[in-house]
């Protein structure tokens, strides 16, 4: 008797609708949001957390080649570790024995790598120099000065873009 | 129960959207958007350290209209020179500016670049702008030299060419 009565009961059963407008309302909040952050080349770089850029006016955009970044803690070049930090200053690289330095030794090694590919040695190619907003230019200019030496006196500054200004 | 209105609540419970293939559409849309989304814009400013190479003989009218404009950045202050081969000293003397800091810290980048576009009204021809900053002066402070000495609200390019360096001796 009472299996008869459940089974009456489920029969009358009806599925619930689904109330999916306060859905629709954020899927639609978040589309438009992916659509303005929307671009047609996503940056695929790995950058350091502690790495604080600074921003610009600049709209060029960059030609990744050989990446240097200069963070607090450490130099690193194509991703590894080159030199530590210290005080501000860059372990191991001297001001008056640049060319002793393990940044000299690796930028000249790509230098001549460049140089093989490139014809007619043309030497078109920059570093692309990601360097955080608080470090001092004495360490800056030692950093380039090794680089000027090993052949790359072009530089490519990446900043972040400063949202709502002319250039 | 009047029979106009059973018809008229019979058709509002009939109109009803189906959200279904819209919820479908959105579920693809936003993986994909995701994937291609971008919160941060990475740009570029394209800059070089000076090297010592042969002087390049150029065209003396040419060089008549073109100056080089030096952007010392010290501690509290900016100080503007220009050089030239062609130009008289005493006009360059002329392109000589001082531009001292706003209570001892900030840097009057607004004042650098109305400097620099009077420069450039001058000596339409010239394009670059070599910064000297001194040792203790942060990276960001360069770079907001280097945009003040490019560009301007007013006028599309000052002195697109940016050299950095070091101080000699």
């Amino acid at each position: 008797m009472a299996l008869g009565k459940r089974k009456k009961q489920s029969s009358k059963f009806v599925t619930p609708k689904l109330q999916i407008t306060a859905m629709m309302d954020m899927f639609t909040i978040v589309l438009i949001f992916l659509l303005f952050s929307f671009s047609d080349k996503p940056e695929t770089m790995n950058l350091d957390k502690e790495l604080d850029l600074p921003q610009s006016t600049a709209k060029m955009d960059y030609n990744e080649t050989i990446k240097m970044v200069l963070s607090k803690e450490n130099l690193k070049l194509n991703d590894t570790v080159v030199a530590k930090l210290e005080n501000g200053r860059v372990k191991g690289l001297r001001k008056d024995r640049l060319k002793d330095s393990d940044l000299y030794r690796k930028l000249s090694f790509y230098r001549e790598q460049m140089d093989r590919v490139l014809e007619d040695g043309k030497k078109g190619d920059h570093i692309l120099f990601f360097c955080d907003r608080n470090i001092p230019f004495k360490t800056i200019n030692s950093i380039m000065k090794t680089a000027v030496m090993a052949g790359f006196p072009d530089f490519q500054f990446a900043v972040l873009k400063k949202e709502g200004v002319l250039k | 129960m009047s029979r106009l209105t059973r018809r008229k609540r019979h058709t509002e419970e009939e109109i009803e959207v189906n959200m279904v293939p819209i919820m479908n559409m959105f579920l693809v849309l936003i993986p994909f958007l995701l994937m291609s989304a971008s919160f941060f814009h990475l740009k570029a400013i394209n800059t070089s350290a000076p090297v010592q190479g042969e002087s390049v003989v150029s065209d003396a009218a040419e060089k008549n209209r073109k100056v080089t404009v030096i952007a010392e950045i010290k501690k509290n202050r900016i100080q503007l020179t220009a050089n030239s081969e062609a130009v008289l000293n005493e006009e360059l003397k002329k392109l000589e500016y001082q531009i001292k800091n706003e209570k001892q810290k900030e840097y009057r980048f607004d004042q650098m670049t109305l400097v620099l576009q009077k420069i450039k009204e001058s000596y339409p021809q010239s394009d670059t702008v070599i910064i000297i900053p001194d040792k203790d002066v942060v990276y960001d402070t360069i770079i907001q030299a280097m945009d003040a000495a490019r560009y301007s609200q007013t006028s599309p390019a000052l002195f697109p060419n940016v050299v950095l360096s070091g101080r000699v001796g």
